[in-house]
């Protein structure tokens, strides 16, 4: 079951991810109008309309991590320190830090997002980059340890 | 003040407030409830391990949850005469600051 959930977690953080960098990329580099090539189609997408999935993406990801964390707390974080690999299991560390703040900072999120005024766009940029940051790091941490020692491994 | 700006005072105010607590929560082991992974019990305040390790990380995220959404309900009940200080950058770089905070903090992890 433990396997399950994880391939699921891992599912819904790659939905996430994909959300999270595209809004980002139009938010923070948007492209000049009509997109011609790739890398413009990709910042041109219009980030208003991510900002309920990232949220709901966010907390569920969020929800079944903490759900299976217990199980990586007994199972395979043991593992990881016996192999002494310490930047490894610090990067864990920081990643559920960073899932904490993040949770943190939906509420602005969303405001900012819903109330698209120009005196507002440097927040929100920022804070859709911050979120963008903890994802990327939440998402190749927990791909490291999962090639270190997945769970059922 | 409209619900709109009583929103924005809440949603500022729990992004600034809950991150700076769950950072003094983590250092200080301030955890409200902590998790007995191999009983599948939890207790009240942060308790020694019995049988396996205690987890805090529930703890310290309820201990922060309780505050900012604390000081943000109670923010949006001020009057907008006193809550006109507070500006939209907080909801950010306070996260920010936290963020780089634990990367500090945690730096023995990577400098072994």
């Amino acid at each position: 079951m433990w396997t399950a959930l994880l391939i699921i977690h891992g599912l819904l953080a790659v939905a996430l991810l994909g959300a999270i960098t595209h809004q980002a990329c139009s938010a923070c580099l948007p492209a000049r109008k009509p997109a011609a090539s790739f890398q413009q189609r990709f910042r041109a997408v219009p980030g208003g309309g991510y900002v309920d999935a990232i949220i709901f993406l966010y907390i569920l990801t969020f929800l079944l991590g903490a759900f299976i964390y217990p199980e990586y707390r007994v199972s395979i974080r043991v593992v990881v320190e016996q192999m002494e690999a310490w930047a490894e299991n610090g990067a864990f560390e920081i990643k559920e830090h960073f899932a904490a703040v993040g949770m943190a900072m939906l509420p602005a999120y969303r405001f900012f997002w819903r109330q698209p005024s120009a005196e507002n766009q440097r927040t929100r940029n920022a804070l859709t980059a911050l979120l963008a940051v903890i994802v990327w790091w939440n998402f190749l941490t927990g791909h490291i340890i999962n090639n270190i020692r997945g769970f059922g491994a | 003040m409209s619900t709109s700006r009583r929103f924005e005072v809440f949603a500022i105010v729990f992004a600034t407030v809950a991150p700076l607590v769950y950072v003094i929560a983590v250092e200080n082991n301030y955890a409200l409830i902590t998790y007995h992974p191999i009983t599948y019990s939890f207790g009240f305040g942060a308790q020694q391990p019995g049988e396996g390790p205690a987890m805090y990380w529930f703890g310290w995220m309820a201990t922060a949850a309780l505050a900012g959404g604390g000081a943000g309900l109670v923010a949006g009940l001020l009057p907008a005469a006193l809550t006109r200080f507070l500006r939209p950058a907080l909801a950010w770089l306070v996260p920010l600051g936290v963020l780089v905070a634990f990367v500090i903090l945690l730096r023995d992890y990577f400098l072994r």
